[in-house]
């Protein structure tokens, strides 16, 4: 049946019984006498015979007039016809992969199977032409076929698909299906879930149809687990674990964790329907390790039924001053908390490579520097050879300072520092990798270069010449940069991840590659770039481990999410939903109609038109 | 309603002189024999004392001894009679069709119809032949009683002139009316559109079983046959007053010219079964013509 998006407006089908009016007021026809019009009946017959359409021509203007006035008053009425979809032009299968997929039914098959095997119909009813994307939606949407023809590489596609333990995004992923089909007003995208996430995803395009597998499920899910060093002192920690029941009856959930094979606490939680508890529980001791969290109870989805949680050692940043020696630099460096102060007079040219590596940051104070190998440095009142900034002299007294928005500027006030003489540089050919921190009229000041394999800051003028040591800003300014040089991510407690989510991984300096091993022992080797690696396989729950120079280091993935253990479908039956359908009968979408009647209505004016000329003709 | 006009609105149907020395030239034939009622100059089936000598025959008791063919009975020693052809008059029944679509036409076909009636009736009164004239439409509407003698050649041009045209045609009840009110079969002959009534084999077949001999002049008018119509119209029956919305264009007009072909042929081929001579006269042509020249083509004048 056509469903009218404004049936108001049909109202304005009056206009027919106007126009009819109008037209029983035209002039009537010129009255001729004739012997008989038995003959002209014959030949009006004869007429109306070999041109069976003819007899409808006799009133052929007010025919033209109340059909164009009807096609319009049905275009503003909005008409949709639920057209039958599937059966012409591309189609993208979207097929849910987050963690809610996992979910069992009571024959012990998941929502993920039936979402396959409704996958494998569509498949099988693809038309003879027809061409399907396979994607999935998880956290992310990856695309897992181009559009393809060819049904066994549809089918190998979707074999080779497995539910993850992330939470679900099916919003971005709808988005980017419907921008594969942009352009194509015959295609489709079929989202195969368990719609297991607010109903708000829906970009309320006809082209997506969607088709709902599963049903109802218990689950009582860990939502949330971690754990930090205690404020108090460094040799005691916290744990905080919450639960939650999601079924309508009480639950009682044993729920215990443990810290590298050590277990931390063993309790049954009492849940009441719908409601959740956290447990925030001290230690004594380091919070170093693996933890993991489990609770013990049968329900639907095991997959939330555990969290990770990872806190690698901490280690200071090794920084070595080179120099002859300067207060305010040693003094601020000695004060910054996990720094390791190593300091030299100077150093050989051909040795500064091996300090590279063997330290997280390098300084040169006031003192030449070499051309600078891999690694991460500072230099303050110096420039070094085959920088993208050569020294060109100097400039007393340099005037009003400006700063730039870089982030090792943030909360660095520049208002009252005062410069006696400072170097001035100039740049050579624009390099993507120079920032300007804070310059003068006269020269740049400061600058930050991200270049291949070597970070460093530059301060281009002596600290001792100038009461910028003196200012707040100062051992911010420091911070900052060696936190940007050397970035500590790894060395913060709980290092948490979400399940799907990309893990941004620092290397040493002089490393371009990482690996990291899986819960499940898979193995993967990520490039690294500016010194960080981004690794995204992160769809298994589980610690993740890797190498960071000598020293092993791991990453915790979980599920964790309370809204994608909430395993019930929150769509309404009466609003988006389908039901699975029988292979090959395609599904429903309102295809708007207004545009094709609005284009009657435009041809049949015109037609009235021509007939109202030739009638004036003979008139 | 058709028939007689009132005397004011009468037509005098006037012929020049030099016309009417034409039709005294010209006399009405008869393929057939037709008995008559007084002695003329039509030869009859009825043996007689007429000139032309027709057949002999065994000489029967009772037969005038002056009839027997003395020459015959001198070679043959037996009695025959020789009979001799009667001459009788002729009865030529004009039937002008009054039909109100006769009025259509500029000349108006009835107009033309009533002066070839006059002219007809005309050459037979001069001919001493007995002429009688009959109105019909739906029925009889006016009719002259046979006359006979060319003083009632005004008589006849009166009758004619006082006729107009009214009403719907229908052939065969008119025709049969006709010929039960007609005594005497003679030469009928029919002036009529034939377009109005679609019985109009009917009227003649109803001619024929009374014994006519039967001419048909179709009378159709210039509007008839090429129709100056174009364009969006409402046409009226003249005869019916029946209201037809057409739109006239090029073809239209074609097949109104083919629908009127089939009819003419249709009543030409049934007239040529029926052996009746069929004569179709347009308006634009003058009747002064169809009389002198196109009846003089056919068999019925001489």
């Amino acid at each position: 049946m056509i469903q009218f998006a404004y049936p108001l407006a049909l109202l304005s089908l009056i206009a027919i019984p106007i126009l009819l009016a109008l037209h029983l007021l035209r002039p009537r026809r010129r009255l001729v006498v004739v012997s008989t019009t038995t003959l002209w009946q014959a030949a009006l017959r004869e007429r109306e015979q070999s041109h069976g359409f003819r007899r409808l021509l006799r009133n052929l203007s007010l025919l033209l007039l109340l059909a164009a006035a009807a096609a319009l008053a049905l275009a503003l009425a909005g008409p949709q016809w639920p057209a039958s979809v599937g059966a012409a032009g591309d189609a993208v299968l979207v097929l849910d992969v987050s963690a809610s997929m996992k979910t069992r039914s009571g024959s012990g098959r998941t929502r993920f199977d039936q979402a396959l095997a409704e996958a494998a119909r569509l498949v099988d009813a693809l038309p003879g032409d027809g061409r399907m994307l396979v994607m999935t939606s998880g956290r992310r949407a990856v695309l897992r076929t181009g559009f393809e023809s060819d049904r066994d590489a549809l089918r190998r596609a979707l074999a080779g698909l497995r539910p993850a333990d992330e939470a679900g995004a099916p919003r971005e992923a709808l988005a980017l299906a419907l921008s594969l089909l942009r352009g194509r007003s015959e295609g489709r995208v079929y989202f195969l879930t368990d719609g297991a996430y607010e109903p708000d995803v829906d970009p309320g395009s006809p082209q997506v149809v969607f088709r709902i597998v599963g049903g109802p499920a218990r689950n009582v899910a860990i939502t949330r687990f971690d754990f930090r060093q205690a404020l108090s002192g460094e040799d005691r920690f916290e744990v905080l674990m919450t639960v939650r029941n999601y079924t309508e009856a009480p639950v009682v959930a044993p729920a215990h964790a443990s810290l590298d094979g050590r277990e931390l606490f063993r309790r049954s939680l009492e849940l009441a329907p719908r409601a959740e508890q956290t447990l925030v529980l001290s230690f004594t001791g380091r919070a170093v390790g693996q933890a993991v969290a489990r609770i013990d109870v049968k329900d639907e989805l095991a997959a939330d039924n555990q969290a990770f949680a990872a806190v690698n050692p901490h280690e200071p940043m090794r920084v070595l001053l080179l120099g002859p020696g300067n207060f305010y630099l040693e003094s601020v460096l000695q004060a910054l908390p996990g720094v390791e102060l190593f300091k030299g007079a100077s150093a050989p040219a051909a040795d500064i490579a091996q300090l590279a590596l063997g330290h997280d940051v390098v300084v040169f104070d006031g003192i030449p520097a070499p051309r600078l190998p891999p690694g991460n440095f500072l230099l303050v009142n110096t420039v070094a050879p085959g920088l993208p900034f050569a020294d060109s002299g100097r400039a007393a007294r340099p005037g009003l300072l400006r700063r730039g928005r870089s982030a090792l500027m943030r909360d660095v006030d520049l208002a009252a520092v005062r410069i006696d003489e400072a170097r001035t540089v100039v740049t050579g050919a624009p390099s993507t990798g120079l920032q300007r921190l804070f310059w003068s009229a006269e020269t740049d000041l400061a600058l930050a270069l991200l270049e291949g394999d070597i970070k460093l800051v530059y301060l281009g003028f002596d600290l001792a010449r100038s009461n910028f040591p003196l200012q707040a800003a100062f051992p911010m300014f420091v911070s900052q940069s060696l936190e940007w040089l050397r970035p500590r991510g790894d060395g913060l407690l709980s290092t948490h991840v979400a399940a799907g989510s990309a893990r941004a991984i620092h290397v040493p300096a002089g490393e371009s590659r990482v690996t990291v091993h899986g819960p499940s022992g898979a193995v993967r080797t990520v490039e690294a770039r500016d010194g960080t690696a981004l690794f995204d396989g992160t769809a298994e729950a589980g610690i993740y481990r890797y190498a960071s120079g000598d020293t092993e280091r791991a990453f915790a993935v979980s599920l964790a999410d309370a809204e994608e253990s909430d395993v019930n479908s929150r769509w309404r039956p009466a609003e988006r939903q389908e039901s699975a359908r029988p292979a090959g009968s395609g599904g429903q979408a309102l295809l708007p109609l207004w545009p094709w009647l609005l284009a009657l209505a435009l041809v049949l004016l015109v037609a009235e038109w021509f007939v109202w000329i030739r009638s004036r003709t003979y008139a | 309603m058709s028939g007689l006009d009132a005397p004011a609105a009468a037509t005098t149907l006037v012929f020049d002189d030099e016309f009417l020395r034409k039709l005294e030239r010209l006399e009405l034939l008869a393929r057939k024999m037709f008995r008559g009622l007084l002695r003329g100059e039509h030869t009859t089936p009825r043996r007689g004392r007429g000139l032309e000598f027709s057949d002999f025959r065994h000489y029967r008791p009772g037969d005038d001894f002056r009839h027997i063919d003395w020459n015959i009975y001198s070679r043959l020693d037996q009695l025959f009679l020789k009979l001799h052809a009667s001459e009788e008059d002729l009865t030529l029944h004009v039937l002008v069709d009054s039909s109100a679509s006769m009025g259509f036409g500029e000349p108006a076909k009835f107009d033309h119809a009533r002066r070839l009636a006059a002219a007809l009736a005309c050459i037979a009164l001069h001919n001493l032949d007995r002429v009688g004239v009959c109105a019909f439409a739906s029925g009889l509407d006016a009719s002259l009683p046979p006359v006979k003698a060319r003083h009632h050649t005004a008589r006849l041009l009166e009758f004619l002139g006082k006729l107009h045209c009214a009403g719907e045609s229908r052939f065969g009840a008119a025709l049969r009316e006709v010929t039960a009110r007609i005594r005497s079969p003679g030469l009928a002959i029919l002036i009529s559109d034939l377009l109005g009534a679609d019985d109009v084999e009917d009227g003649v077949e109803a001619l024929l079983y009374a014994g006519h001999e039967v001419v048909v002049i179709q009378v159709l008018a210039e509007a008839d046959i090429d129709p100056p119509l174009d364009g969006a119209l409402r046409l009226v029956d003249a005869e019916t007053a029946h209201e037809l919305e057409v739109t006239v264009d090029r073809e239209l007009t074609r097949l109104y010219r083919g629908q009127l072909d089939r009819r003419l042929q249709r009543i030409e081929s049934f007239c040529r079964r029926r052996a009746v001579e069929y004569l179709r006269a347009s308006t634009a042509i003058s009747f002064e013509d169809v009389v002198l020249k196109y009846l003089r083509q056919g068999t019925h004048l001489r």
